[in-house]
C-alpha cells in the first residue's frame, strides 16, 4: 500500500490512512509479477464477475471471497440515444443489473473478502442506500453482522432492503455526513469493518473493475471520454487507478480518457472544487436535490477527483433535478435501461455537453449507468403518477387512447 | 471540560490517546495552542498546514458541527464543547 500523497509505503495490513500526513492509502501491485497473467489472451474462460480480474484486486486468500456474481455486466451500444443527443458512437455499462442492482456490489465483494481474511467481528457502512444493500447482501453470504449508517431521511425503500438481508439499520436523524462521522467512530471503537471508511482502499480496487470491462468489453480498447456521477468521487479515481494500471501493463492506448464527473446542481461540491483555482471541494452543509445516491456534502475523495478530471482534460457538470429526471426519462425510452437518478445526471451531463461542444459528436463516449430506477420509486410518485383506471370496453379504450392510431 | 475524541489513525498526534479533557474556553485555534503544549509540536505539524489552516485530511467537529461550516479556526469552545478530530473520509 501506498499514500496517494506523500508516497510512503506500507505492507497490505488494515490500514487505510497515512499514518505520516493522514493522507489516503491505495494498493500497489507488483505489475511486472502481473503482466504474464493479465493480459487481453488471459481471460477466456473466466468467470463473468469482477473476480476475472483477479490478479489486480487485493484479495490474498481466495477462501475470504463470498461471491455473488457482481460485475461483468453488459456494455450496451446506445443508437437511439446516438440519435436522439447527436453523438456518433454512445455505450451505456449498464451495472443497473448488478446482485444489488448498483455498481456498489464491486467495491463491497473486495472489501468483505477482505473483512473475512483478517476474521473482523462484523462489518458496516454509512451509506446513501445503494451501499446500504451491497453491503447488507454480501454480509448475509458471509454470514457477518451488518451495521448500517444512513440518513433517516432516505426514501423507504433504500432503508427496507438492507433490513430485507438481515442487515441492522442505525437511522440517523441527519445528514450522510452526519452518518459518515458517527460511523467512523463506531468503526473505530468496536473494531468493525466499514467497507467504505476503515477498509477504504481495498474497496475502492473493486470499482476499476468497471474500466477492465469496458476495456476488454470494447474489443481491449478505451473510449474517448468516460461520464460517471460523483458521489465522493471514489468511483472516478478508481477508474484513474485501473486505467494506469492497464498502462503499466502496455495494454491502455494514449491518450487516456477523458473523465467527465457529473453531480446535481443542489449538491455539487466537486463542481465547485473544480472550477476553483485551488482545486479544493467546496463542502455543502445541507444537499438538497431528489440524487440521494450522490448527496455527499463532504466528499472524501473529491480533491483526488478533481486532480483526475484536471489530468485528462476532463470537465465536471451539475444539471438541476429537472434535467436528471429527464435524463432518466430519455435512457428509459431510447434504449430501455431505467436508472436511479444518479443515472439521469450522466445523460443530463452528456446531453448539455453536446449542445455546448464539451464533448463532440465524433467522441466515443461510454456512460457509467451504476444504479437501477426501481430503487427509488418514490422520486416518481409525483412526476408519473398511475393512470386512472377504465372500464373494460371497446368504446372506453378507444376514448381513452384519444384517437390515436398505431399502423 | 472540554472533551476531546480522537480517531485512533490520527492518535498518533496525541502520543496514542484518544480521549482526553482540558480546562479551557476561548477559539479553536488557541484550543489547539493547548493541546499542542500538552502533546509537543508534532500535534500541530500534524493537525495544521504550515500557514496554521486546519489540513486538507483532518476534519474537526465542535459539537458534531463541521468547523469549516462554523468559524473555522476562529470557532468559539464553550468550557463543555466536544470536539471530535476525525480523518476526512467519506462516501462510497
Amino acid at each position: 500500500m501506498q499514500c496517494r500523497e506523500c508516497r510512503k509505503e506500507y505492507p497490505p495490513i488494515q490500514l487505510a490512512i497515512c499514518e505520516s500526513c493522514f493522507g489516503p492509502l491505495e494498493v500497489r501491485y507488483e505489475i511486472d509479477a502481473v503482466r504474464g497473467a493479465f493480459h487481453r489472451g488471459s481471460f477466456g474462460g473466466r468467470p463473468p464477475t469482477l473476480w476475472r480480474y483477479r490478479e489486480l484486486l487485493p484479495v490474498s486468500d481466495d477462501r475470504g471471497i463470498v461471491d455473488l456474481a457482481a460485475g461483468y455486466t453488459p456494455l450496451r451500444r446506445a443508437r437511439n440515444l446516438e440519435d436522439a443527443i447527436g453523438s456518433r458512437e454512445l455505450w451505456i455499462k449498464d451495472d443497473t443489473v448488478n446482485p444489488t442492482y448498483s455498481f456498489k456490489d464491486r467495491p463491497v465483494a473486495v472489501a468483505i473478502a477482505k473483512a473475512r481474511e483478517w476474521s473482523l467481528p462484523a462489518v458496516g457502512c454509512a451509506s446513501t442506500g445503494n451501499l446500504a444493500a451491497a453491503t447488507a447482501a454480501a454480509a448475509a453470504k458471509a454470514r457477518l453482522p451488518c451495521y448500517v449508517f444512513a440518513p433517516a431521511s432516505l426514501e423507504p425503500a433504500k432503508l427496507r432492503l438492507p433490513q430485507l438481508y438481515g442487515g441492522i439499520v442505525v437511522p440517523i436523524d441527519g445528514t450522510y455526513d452526519d452518518a459518515n462521522r458517527v460511523a467512523f467512530q463506531v468503526a473505530d471503537r468496536r473494531g468493525w469493518g466499514f467497507v467504505n471508511i476503515n477498509l477504504r482502499p481495498y474497496y475502492a480496487e473493486g470499482s476499476k473493475t468497471l474500466l477492465f470491462e469496458t476495456w476488454e468489453q470494447l474489443g481491449f480498447d478505451l473510449p474517448d471520454v468516460i461520464v460517471a456521477p460523483l458521489g465522493s468521487g471514489l468511483l472516478l479515481t478508481s477508474l484513474e487507478k485501473g486505467r494506469r494500471e492497464l498502462s503499466e501493463l502496455g495494454e491502455a492506448p494514449d491518450p487516456p480518457p477523458r473523465l467527465v464527473g457529473t453531480q446535481p446542481a443542489g449538491c455539487a461540491p466537486i463542481v465547485r472544487g473544480f472550477e476553483s483555482a485551488d482545486g479544493r471541494p467546496r463542502p455543502v452543509r445541507k444537499p438538497d436535490t431528489i440524487v440521494e445516491s450522490l448527496a455527499i456534502g463532504d466528499p472524501g475523495s473529491g480533491f483526488e477527483a478533481i486532480r483526475s478530471m484536471r489530468a485528462t482534460q476532463g470537465f465536471a457538470d451539475d444539471p438541476t433535478d429537472a434535467e436528471i429526471l429527464e435524463g432518466v426519462r430519455l435512457l428509459a425510452r431510447t434504449e430501455g435501461v431505467f436508472s436511479e437518478p444518479a443515472g439521469g445526471t450522466v445523460v443530463a451531463t452528456l446531453k448539455r455537453a453536446r449542445e455546448d461542444g464539451r464533448i463532440d459528436r465524433d467522441e466515443r463516449v461510454v456512460l457509467l449507468i451504476t444504479g437501477n430506477g426501481l430503487k427509488t420509486p418514490a422520486v416518481w410518485q409525483d412526476a408519473a403518477p398511475p393512470p386512472a383506471p377504465i372500464p373494460s370496453t371497446l368504446a372506453a379504450v378507444d376514448a381513452y387512447l384519444g384517437g390515436r392510431v398505431h399502423g | 471540560m472540554v472533551r476531546i475524541l480522537v480517531a485512533s489513525p490520527i492518535a498518533v498526534a496525541t502520543r496514542g490517546e484518544r480521549e482526553f479533557e482540558v480546562d479551557f474556553q476561548g477559539t479553536l485555534r488557541d484550543l489547539f495552542d493547548v493541546v499542542t503544549r500538552k502533546y509537543g509540536s508534532q500535534f500541530q505539524q500534524r493537525i495544521l498546514e504550515a500557514d496554521g489552516a486546519l489540513r486538507r485530511f483532518v476534519n474537526v467537529y465542535v459539537n458534531g458541527e463541521d468547523a469549516r461550516f462554523l468559524a473555522g479556526l476562529d470557532t468559539p469552545i464553550a468550557r463543555d464543547a466536544t470536539v471530535d478530530l476525525l480523518p476526512a473520509i467519506s462516501g462510497g
